[in-house]
């Protein structure tokens, strides 16, 4: 694969508390790679010691087809976490200062500034002042702002954060679009489902360090169980005996039974035992987002699955 | 560096397009205009009422026969505002007359006046203060009519009338100029001095102005979050500089505009050359220090804005700060009156008064202390380098701190770090 960007043991500490640690992740061309992560796990430390904007203690950052030292700034686009505009410019105006500051030529930039505005629905606004705009119009523009110069590498610090779901799906569309262009990709964020449907690969951040890295399908596979939910007035112990049961969750009536990654489900469902008050029962795969909150709270699958990856 | 201006540049664009800078652009002018007329024209609209300043009537009772040598100077002055008109009527006689008019005075000029060699007038109300000094004009008349009596000729009555004078004769170094000559000279050397001075002053305090503007577009650029988007193009350090490059620009088009509309004024109301007064090599120095004075304000606002989410929420330490500028003005008066005194010259070297201070000596100092602002500047100079530095890491973190202000001991932090 074509790496654009290789991240190698980086490590930050702000005063006495290690922010980030041994973080290691590439990102490669044409591709949506995902840094997820709850909040507080170091998500945009890691984003931000790659943009240099903050300066990493240990570790590096390579940019491949990039002899100089330094962030090829102009290859880069970046969406920050923390985003606004100037309040009283013209929405042109701010988007050629963008362009400019990539040293993108402006001709081109206007075009591609107009082509963009007429895709994102806001046709016509390229004249109106920025405070004008509503939130999710701002957004769009701050979008437009980071893909004018036609980066390499585009890196959007929770790109989705506060987009109504309309806005959110024309921007899932817009990068998965980038990338099957050849863009590179990274993303981070704190929204599993939306993540899970558009990344290729994935790198699971908690407390600052690594939890699961590895393409979608593999994380799917390595850490993404069966899931048994039942509805009825059952027994704790009886269901912690069942075959293959590896954890058990109850709350009132509903039970979550966390199978072995071995399972065969059919054979599963035929072995269990009658008297088992079932008022309904449903298998499914352990999503993303359970992952997610599951090393979000520090909870056994967690530990186990970060065991799992570090051998 | 290229960086820097492209930064600059888009400051200065913004601003040229926002309303507000236009409107204080050439709002402040007209403004200092107001302030400056309007007082006066209130003053002068009270006796601006008539045109024609009003008459004094004079009741003269002449029996001396000097009126006829001086009617064609009275009538001819446009100092003297004077309705006379001759009577024989005694001031008994007169009472009445003056009782009814408002301005009249009657002034009897007869033998007894000459003999005792006082003159007594009588006015009625409203006669100005001034007329103690016009009545002075008969003084002359009177003393040669006086001498004349007395059997002296022409030539004797000449010299006594002639007073004397005394004339004040400095004697200095280079002694061959004569006293008009080197007054002259004083002059115009006060004159290359204060003039750039004055100009520098004005470049100083509008600059000190556009050091406001680069605080509060870095406290913007916080508030806003564009800080962020804007760093992943350019370095912390290039987007300092691009704002201090961008205010300096603007505040020089700022004072051009002003000097632009002052200047004509100016010239239209002072018969000096100022113009050839600016065009003197002082005013490159002058217009050193102003720069200077500048870089040192523009940095450390330009960090103090990266502290502060919202200006109005400034805390003590940042409103403080905020004086600094100002702090020259709270010395005027002791270094104008003494610019070679100790004070003046220690605040000369204290980097945040030096500016304001240098200028204000330099334009009233006749012989420039050469020594003394090569050691300013030097010190001014280092500061820079100093608080550009200081600012430069409190503009990197402060910049990238959201929802809240900085306190001092977290810019302490910074600043350590």
């Amino acid at each position: 694969m074509n790496e654009v960007l290789s991240v190698k043991g980086l490590g930050k500490s702000f005063k006495n508390t290690r922010v980030v640690k041994n973080i290691d992740f590439d990102v490669h061309k044409g591709e949506i790679m995902a840094v997820l992560g709850p909040n507080g796990a170091g998500k945009s430390t890691t984003i931000r010691s790659i943009m240099g904007i903050l300066l990493p203690d240990e570790g590096s950052v390579t940019f491949h087809n990039h002899d100089q030292d330094g962030v090829p700034r102009h290859k880069i686009g970046y969406l920050p976490e923390e985003r606004g505009l100037y309040k009283k410019v013209k929405v042109m105006d701010i988007l050629l200062y963008f362009a400019e500051l990539k040293d993108y030529p402006l001709d081109r930039a206007k075009e591609r500034a107009l082509e963009y505005l007429k895709k994102f629905d806001l046709e016509g606004k390229e004249n109106v002042s920025v405070d004008e705009l509503s939130k999710g119009m701002g957004q769009k523009v701050q979008f437009i702002g980071s893909v004018i110069h036609e980066p390499e590498l585009l890196i959007l610090d929770e790109p989705f954060s506060g987009l109504d779901p309309v806005s959110q799906e024309v921007f899932k569309q817009e990068i998965k679009d980038l990338a099957k262009k050849g863009t590179a990709i990274l993303l981070s964020s704190h929204q599993m489902n939306l993540v899970e449907e558009m990344c290729d690969r994935l790198f699971l951040i908690h407390r600052g360090q690594k939890v699961v890295y590895g393409s979608m399908d593999e994380v799917k596979e390595q850490y993404a169980n069966f899931k048994c939910t039942i509805h009825g007035d059952n027994d704790r112990s009886m269901l912690e005996k069942i075959d293959q049961v590896e954890r058990v969750e109850q709350k009132d009536d509903i039970s979550i039974l966390y199978l072995s990654s071995d399972v065969v489900v059919s054979d599963w469902i035929k072995q269990l035992p009658s008297n088992l008050d079932i008022q309904e029962l449903s298998v499914d795969r352990i999503s993303l987002h359970e992952i997610f909150v599951d090393i979000a709270t520090d909870r056994s699958l967690a530990q186990e699955a970060g065991v799992v990856d570090a051998k | 560096m290229r960086n820097s201006w492209k930064v600059a540049k888009w400051e200065i664009k913004r601003n040229l397009k926002s309303k507000s800078f236009l409107i204080s652009l050439f709002l402040t002018p007209i403004i200092f205009a107001i302030f400056a007329t309007v007082p006066t024209l209130l003053s002068d609209s009270g006796e601006d009422q008539d045109s024609q300043p009003a008459q004094t009537t004079v009741y003269l009772n002449d029996e001396v026969g000097i009126w006829d040598q001086l009617e064609p100077m009275v009538s001819k002055s446009d100092d003297l505002h004077w309705d006379v008109e001759l009577t024989d009527q005694s001031s008994d006689e007169m009472t009445t007359t003056l009782e009814e008019e408002t301005r009249a005075v009657y002034i009897h000029l007869g033998e007894s006046a000459l003999e005792s060699g006082t003159v007594d007038y009588y006015t009625s109300e409203e006669v100005p203060d001034s007329f103690q000094y016009e009545v002075q004009l008969f003084e002359q008349p009177l003393r040669y009519v006086q001498l004349e009596r007395t059997g002296l000729d022409e030539s004797e009555i000449q010299s006594a009338m002639t007073p004397i004078s005394f004339n004040q004769n400095e004697v200095k170094m280079e002694a061959e100029n004569d006293v008009e000559d080197e007054q002259a000279q004083g002059v115009e050397a006060f004159l290359e001095k204060f003039i750039p001075g004055v100009f520098a002053g004005l470049v100083l305090f509008s600059i000190a102005i556009t050091g406001m503007m680069v605080f509060q577009s870095a406290s913007e650029e916080k508030k806003e979050k564009v800080a962020e988007i804007i760093l992943s193009s350019v370095t912390a350090g290039e987007l300092m500089q691009g704002k201090i490059i961008g205010y300096f620009v603007l505040g020089i088009l700022q004072v051009t505009v002003w000097i632009g509309m002052a200047l004509p004024v100016a010239l239209a109301l002072v018969d000096y050359p100022i113009i050839k007064y600016l065009l003197v090599p002082e005013t490159l120095l002058f217009l050193l220090i102003a720069v200077l004075g500048y870089l040192m304000f523009a940095s450390i606002f330009v960090g103090l804005g990266a502290t502060l989410e919202d200006s109005s929420s400034g805390s003590n330490f940042q409103g403080f700060v905020f004086m600094i500028p100002w702090l020259p003005f709270i010395f005027l008066g002791p270094v104008i009156s003494n610019p070679e005194s100790t004070l003046s010259q220690v605040l000369s070297y204290v980097p945040f008064t030096s500016p304001g201070i240098m200028i204000l000596r330099l334009s009233i100092l006749d012989e420039w202390p050469w020594v003394q602002i090569f050691i300013s500047l030097a010190i001014l100079i280092v500061s820079i380098w100093l608080l550009m530095k200081l600012a430069g890491k409190i503009f990197r973190i402060g910049i990238l701190i959201y929802g809240k202000n900085a306190t001092l001991p977290e810019i302490w932090k910074w600043l350590r770090s």
